[in-house]
C-alpha cells in the first residue's frame, strides 16, 4: 500500500515534515486498530488510531469488506467511552466507513441515545451518522426524533437534522415530506445556518409542486431572511418561479424584490441579485441597468473573487445586450493588466463584444501582447469574442484574420485549434472577401497539423470552396501534399478533396488525373478505392469531357439517409443476385433523445408505452407487418408513427397505438396489455368508428386471440384511402373483447367469459404522419439545387400568439418535417425568424420549406412559406396543410 | 447496612476496584434491557422499544464496575452476537420461559453461539426471565428444555428471575461479581 509514497518524487521528501501521517501504512494502521478492543481504553490513543484511518481513507486508501467491517465492529466498542473528542471521532469514522462495511445498524441503538442525549455535539453528531447508516423501516421509528431535531433550540442540532433531511429525501421523500411544518418553523429560525438548510430543505419537498414553491417565495420575499445564504437561495428561487410564471404583460413579478436585494448588506447577495436580473429572460435595458452599477462598482474592488465575478457576469450580459455594458469599459480597461490572467482575459473578451469599431485594432495589439500567458480554455473565450466580433465588424477581418493565422501556428490543444479553425471557416463562409487569404491560411495550417481530424474537416471545406475562387490551381499543391506526407485518414480525405476540383474546374482536369493515377499506388486500400472510384466517374481514361450532372451530385449531394439505418440495411443486406437498393433503407430521422427523455417519467406507473410494443425501430415494424398476410399487398411501409397512449397511465388495460402509413393504406397497430393478474382477455379487437374521417373506409382487422396478465398483444385494423390526397380525420376507439376470471393461485382460466368493452381514447390522423423527418447537412445547398421549378410561396397570419417560439414550434409540428442547421431555436427577444424544414412526403416526395416569422407588438404573428418539392402537388399539399388549421 | 460498613466498603472499592464486561443476549422481547435497567437502577417499564443494534452501560455494584452489551434480538443481528461476546467475562443468555413457541429456536441459538471456537471456555449464566407470568415454566422443565446438562465445557448457571417484580436479582448480581476480575 505504500508503494505509491514511496515512488514519489524527491521533492515531496520537504513536504514530509509537515504531514505526520504521510508513509503511515494502511496494513499497520488496521493492526494498531486493535487498541479498540482492549479492556482499559486510552481515548487519546483511539482518536489518533482513528484519525490515521481517516487520513488513509481521505488519501483514497480503500478498505476491503472485511478489512471495513472488522474495522468497524471494533470502533462500535468505542461507544463505552464518554471522552467527547473521541465520541466525535467514533462518528466521523462510523460516517467514512459506512458504505463498505457491513450491518452498519448495529450501532443505531446506541445513535438514537446519544441524539437524545444532554450533549449538544452528540445530538448534532448522531442525528447526522444516523440518516447515513438507517433504511426506510427504521427511519419510520426514528422519525419523531428527527422531526424534534428540526426545531431544536441549539442551532447546531437543527441544522444537522436539516441537512439530514436533505440527504434522506433522496431515498425516503415520502418520510421527510411529512416534516413540512417543522422546517417551516425552522426557515424562521434566528440562526442564519438553519435558516438557510431550511430553506433549501422546503424547497426542495416542493420543488414538484409550482404553486407551492411560488407561494413559498411570495411569503418570503415579503418578510425578512437574515441569513445572507439562505437570501442568495431565495433569489434564485425567485428566479426561477418568474422563468416560470411566464407572464408577458406588465411589470414583472418579484422583480421590486431583485431589485432591492441589490441594496443588501452582504456583498453575495449583491452579487446573487444582479446576476438573477441579468439572466431574467428578456430583460429590458431598464431592468438591467440598477444591476449594472452594482457589478460596475464590484469591478474595482479589492477582492479578486469579486472582480472575477463581476467581469464574467458582465462577460455573459455582453453577449445580449452589448449597450447596456458599455458604462463599465473603461473600469474593465483597467482590468486588462490584472494580475489575474481569467479576470483579465474575461475582460478583454467583454471589452471585444462591447467595443466599437475604432478600439478594434488597439484591443487586438493588448490582446496579443498576454495570449501566450493563458490557458487553453481561455484561448478558446478569446478566439469566439474575435469571430464574433469580425462578424460584427466585417470590414476589420484583415487584422482580425491575420490575427487568427497567427495563433493558429502557436502551441496548442486540439478543443483550442478546433476553436480556431472553426472560426476561419465561419468567416470565410460569411465575409466573401476574407475567402481567399482564409483558405490560404487554412492550408497553411494543414501543412503541419498534427490533427487528423481538423485536417480532413479542412480538406473537405477547400474541396467545396477551393474550386469557386479565381485560381483553384494554387491549392492543388497543399492538397496533394496531404497524399505523400499523412496517414491514411488524410491522405484519403486529399483524394477525395483532389477528385472535387477535378470535377469542377474542366481546366485542371488533366492535371489531377495524373496526380490521382499516382494515388492508385498508395499503400493504403481506401485511398487507392477512392482514387480509382474518382478516376473512373470522372472519366479519367484520357479524354477531357464534360462532367455531367450526376457526378457532380455524387460528389457534393448529400447522403440524405441517416448513416445509423443504412448501417443497418448494410448489415441486412444477404449478397444475392439482386444488387443493394439505396432507396430501400429508411430515411425516417429516429428522434431517439426524445423517446427516452419521455421513458423515465413513465416508468414510476408500471406501464409505460415502449414494453407495449416491439422496438419502435422502422425495420422492426416493417417485420412485423409484412409477416401478416392481410397486409402484404399494402406495399412498402412508408412511415411508423411513435406510440400514442389511448389510456390513462395506471388503467385497468393499457393501449397504445402505432399509425402505419402506406401508399394507399392506413394500419392502426394497437399495443395492449391487460394490467389484471385475475383476468384472462381473449378475442381482442378494437371497434373503429371512422364517421368523423370520410376518406377512410375499413378493409379488415387482426384480433388477439388471448391476452394473458402483462403479456403484450398487439391488434391491428387496417384502413384504405384515395391515393394521392392526405386524407386527415379522427377515429374513435373501443376496445372489446372476452373477460375470463383467472384463478391467481393455479393460474388457471374459468371456461365461461363474459364480452365486454372498454372505452379509449380518440385517435388522429394528421398531415404530419404523411412526412417523414429527413434532414439535410447543408440547407442551402439542397434548396439551390431544387431549382424554382415548383416553388410556392404564401403569406399566413397566425394570430396572436404566446411567443415567436411557441409559433415557431407549432408549425414545425404541424408539418412533421425535420428543422435543418439548428433554426427550430429562436433566440429570446428577436422579432423575426426564419426556419428551414425538410423532409420526404408519402411517395417519396423530398420537400423543403423556409418559413420566416415576423411578430408585432400586439404579439400577431406573420409567416411567410417557400415550400421547393420535386412534385408540384407536393408543394401545394404543404400549403393545404398550414392553410387548413 | 449500616454507615460504617458502607463506609468500609467505599475504601474497599478504592483499592481493590474490579472490573468486568458482559454480553447480555437472548432473542427478541426476552427481557435484556429491562434487566439492565433493573440491575442499574431497579426501576421497570412496561413498554419497551426493540434494541436496534446495542446498547453499551456501565454499571458499579460495590468495587465491581459491570460493563453491560446489552444486544438487539431480532434476527437481523444475531449474527453479531459473537463479536461481542469475544473475551468478555461471562455471556448472560435471556429467555423468556413464559413462551413456548420460541424455546426451541432460543436453544438452537444458543447451542450455536457455544459452539464457536472463539467463545469457548467463557461462563454462561442463563435467565429464565417472566416467571412471574401464568404458566412460566419450573427451573428443572426450563433446563431441560434449553438442554442445558449437555453443555460441559464451560460453568454453566441458571436461574429463573422476574425483572417485573425484581425476583433473583440480587442472586444475578452477587453471580457476577463472583465471576468479576481484579483489576490490579
Amino acid at each position: 500500500m505504500a508503494q505509491p509514497l514511496v515512488k514519489k518524487d524527491d521533492d515531496r521528501d520537504d513536504e514530509a515534515e509537515y504531514s505526520p501521517f504521510l508513509g503511515i501504512e494502511k496494513g499497520a494502521v488496521l493492526q494498531e486498530a486493535r487498541v479498540f478492543n482492549d479492556p482499559q481504553l486510552d481515548p487519546r490513543r483511539c482518536s489518533q488510531v482513528i484519525t490515521k484511518l481517516l487520513y488513509l481513507l481521505n488519501q483514497g486508501d480503500s478498505f476491503t469488506k472485511v478489512e471495513a467491517t472488522e474495522v468497524f465492529f471494533s470502533v462500535t466498542k468505542l461507544f463505552q467511552s464518554k471522552d467527547l473528542g473521541l465520541r466525535r471521532m467514533v462518528y466521523l469514522i462510523i460516517k467514512e466507513l459506512s458504505p463498505s462495511a457491513d450491518e452498519v445498524i448495529i450501532v443505531t441503538s446506541s445513535l438514537m441515545k446519544d441524539m437524545n442525549s444532554k450533549t449538544d455535539m452528540y445530538r448534532a453528531n448522531a442525528i447526522r451518522v444516523l440518516c447515513r447508516i438507517t433504511d426506510g423501516t427504521l427511519l419510520t421509528q426514528i422519525e419523531r426524533y428527527l422531526k424534534q431535531a428540526i426545531v431544536d433550540k441549539n442551532p447546531v442540532v437543527a441544522s444537522a437534522a436539516l441537512v439530514s433531511g436533505i440527504h434522506l429525501l433522496q431515498t425516503n421523500p415520502e418520510i421527510v415530506k411529512r416534516w413540512s411544518n417543522e422546517v417551516q418553523e425552522a426557515v424562521q429560525s434566528r440562526a442564519a445556518l438553519v435558516q438557510f438548510h431550511a430553506l433549501a430543505l422546503l424547497q426542495q419537498i416542493r420543488q414538484n409542486d409550482r404553486l407551492a414553491v411560488s407561494k413559498l417565495v411570495t411569503s418570503l420575499t415579503r418578510g425578512t431572511v437574515r441569513s445572507p445564504l439562505a437570501q442568495c437561495l431565495l433569489i434564485r428561487y425567485t428566479s426561477q418561479v418568474i422563468r416560470e410564471s411566464n407572464t408577458q404583460t406588465g411589470d414583472r413579478p418579484f422583480y421590486d424584490f431583485l431589485e432591492s436585494c441589490l441594496r443588501h448588506k452582504a456583498e453575495m447577495v449583491i452579487f446573487e441579485a444582479a446576476r438573477a436580473i441579468t439572466e431574467l429572460s428578456g430583460v429590458t435595458s431598464r431592468e438591467l441597468t440598477p444591476a449594472i452599477t452594482v457589478l460596475q462598482l464590484f469591478l474595482s474592488s479589492s477582492k479578486p473573487v469579486l472582480r472575477f465575478a463581476a467581469v464574467r457576469t458582465l462577460n455573459k450580459v455582453a453577449m445580449t445586450h452589448p449597450m447596456a455594458v458599455t458604462n463599465c469599459n473603461i473600469d474593465m480597461e483597467s482590468l486588462i493588466s490584472d494580475q489575474n490572467r481569467s479576470i483579465a482575459t474575461l475582460a478583454i473578451t467583454t471589452l471585444l463584444k462591447t467595443g466599437n469599431e475604432s478600439s478594434v485594432d488597439r484591443l487586438m495589439k493588448q490582446i496579443t501582447n498576454f495570449m501566450s500567458d493563458i490557458a487553453d480554455e481561455f484561448k478558446i473565450v478569446v478566439v469566439e469574442a474575435i469571430r464574433s466580433l469580425c462578424l460584427k465588424f466585417p470590414l476589420k477581418y484583415r487584422s482580425l484574420m491575420n490575427f487568427l493565422s497567427n495563433i493558429l501556428r502557436e502551441e496548442g490543444g486540439f478543443e483550442y485549434k478546433k476553436a480556431i479553425v472553426d472560426s476561419i471557416v465561419i468567416l470565410i463562409r460569411d465575409i466573401p472577401e476574407a475567402k481567399e487569404s482564409g483558405l490560404l491560411h487554412l492550408c497553411e495550417f494543414i501543412e503541419d497539423c498534427e490533427f487528423t481530424y481538423l485536417s480532413t474537416q479542412i480538406l473537405h471545406f477547400l474541396g467545396i470552396e477551393g474550386p469557386m475562387t479565381t485560381d483553384p490551381s494554387k491549392y492543388i499543391r497543399y492538397i496533394y501534399n496531404r497524399v505523400h506526407l499523412e496517414n491514411a485518414t488524410v491522405r484519403a480525405a486529399a483524394v477525395s478533396t483532389l477528385a472535387k476540383f477535378g470535377a469542377m474546374v474542366d481546366a485542371l482536369k488533366p492535371r489531377i488525373f495524373v496526380l490521382l493515377r499516382r494515388c492508385i499506388f498508395d499503400s493504403d486500400d481506401e485511398v487507392r478505392d477512392r482514387a480509382t472510384l474518382y478516376l473512373n466517374t470522372l472519366g479519367g481514361d484520357g479524354e477531357v469531357v464534360e462532367t455531367d450532372k450526376d457526378v457532380k451530385i455524387f460528389l457534393f449531394g448529400d447522403l440524405d439517409i441517416p448513416l445509423v439505418n443504412l448501417e443497418t440495411s448494410l448489415k441486412n443486406y444477404e449478397p444475392s443476385e439482386e444488387s443493394f437498393d439505396i432507396d430501400s433503407v429508411p430515411k425516417e430521422v429516429k428522434s431517439q433523445p426524445l423517446v427516452e427523455k419521455k421513458a423515465p417519467g413513465k416508468k414510476p406507473a408500471g406501464l409505460g408505452a415502449p414494453p407495449a410494443g416491439p422496438p419502435s425501430t422502422v425495420d422492426a415494424y416493417e417485420r412485423l407487418l409484412s409477416s401478416i398476410p392481410e397486409f402484404s399487398n399494402f406495399g412498402k411501409l412508408f412511415k411508423s408513427s411513435s406510440p400514442v397512449e389511448l389510456t390513462e397511465a395506471e388503467t385497468e388495460y393499457a393501449v397504445n397505438v402505432v399509425k402505419h402509413i402506406f401508399d394507399r393504406h392506413v394500419v392502426f397497430q394497437y399495443n395492449c396489455i391487460n394490467t389484471i393478474p385475475e383476468q384472462l382477455l381473449e378475442n381482442v379487437s378494437v371497434i373503429v368508428d371512422a364517421s368523423e374521417a370520410e376518406d377512410f373506409a375499413e378493409v379488415t382487422s387482426k384480433p388477439v386471440r388471448s391476452l394473458p396478465y402483462d403479456t403484450p398483444g398487439q391488434t391491428f385494423v387496417a384502413f384504405e384511402k384515395p391515393d394521392g390526397i392526405t386524407a386527415v380525420g379522427k377515429f374513435s376507439n373501443m376496445l372489446r373483447f372476452i373477460v375470463k376470471e383467472v384463478d391467481p393461485s393455479t393460474g388457471e382460466a374459468e371456461e365461461d367469459g363474459v364480452e365486454d368493452e372498454y372505452q379509449l381514447e380518440d385517435l388522429e390522423v394528421v398531415a404530419a404522419d404523411y412526412m417523414m423527418k429527413v434532414g439535410v447537412s447543408n440547407f442551402r445547398n439542397a434548396w439551390e439545387s431544387m431549382g424554382e421549378d415548383f416553388e410556392r410561396v404564401d403569406e399566413y397570419g397566425l394570430g396572436p400568439r404566446e411567443s415567436l417560439a411557441e409559433a415557431v414550434s407549432a408549425v414545425i409540428n404541424l408539418l412533421g418535417m425535420q428543422p435543418c442547421e439548428g433554426t427550430e431555436a429562436v433566440a429570446a427577444n428577436s422579432r423575426s425568424h426564419t426556419c428551414l424544414l425538410s423532409g420526404v412526403f408519402l411517395g417519396n416526395v423530398r420537400v423543403l420549406v423556409r418559413l420566416q416569422f415576423g411578430i408585432e407588438g400586439s404579439r400577431d404573428v406573420a409567416m411567410k412559406l417557400a415550400v421547393r418539392s420535386e412534385d408540384e402537388a407536393v408543394g401545394d399539399a404543404i400549403h393545404e396543410i398550414v392553410s387548413c388549421s | 447496612m449500616g454507615l460504617w460498613e458502607s463506609f468500609l466498603n467505599w475504601l474497599r472499592s478504592l483499592f481493590f476496584k474490579q472490573e468486568m464486561e458482559l454480553s447480555l443476549i437472548g432473542l427478541q422481547n426476552a427481557g435484556k434491557t429491562s434487566l439492565v435497567n433493573v440491575i442499574a437502577t431497579g426501576g421497570y417499564s412496561e413498554d419497551m422499544i426493540p434494541t436496534v443494534g446495542f446498547n453499551m452501560r456501565k454499571v458499579t455494584k460495590g468495587n465491581v464496575t459491570i460493563k453491560l452489551w446489552d444486544l438487539g434480538g431480532q434476527p437481523r443481528f444475531r449474527s453479531m452476537w459473537e463479536r461481542y461476546c469475544r473475551a468478555v467475562s461471562a455471556i448472560v443468555y435471556v429467555v423468556d420461559a413464559a413462551d413456548f413457541d420460541n424455546l426451541s429456536v432460543s436453544r438452537s441459538e444458543l447451542h450455536d453461539l457455544l459452539s464457536k471456537p472463539s467463545l469457548s471456555g467463557i461462563p454462561l449464566l442463563v435467565l429464565g426471565n417472566k416467571i412471574d407470568k401464568q404458566g412460566a415454566l419450573s427451573k428443572e422443565d426450563f433446563m431441560e428444555e434449553m438442554g442445558l446438562k449437555s453443555i460441559t465445557d464451560r460453568e454453566v448457571c441458571c436461574y429463573m428471575i422476574s425483572c417485573k417484580n425484581s425476583t433473583n436479582i440480587d442472586t444475578v448480581i452477587d453471580w457476577l461479581i463472583k465471576h468479576s476480575k481484579s483489576k490490579n
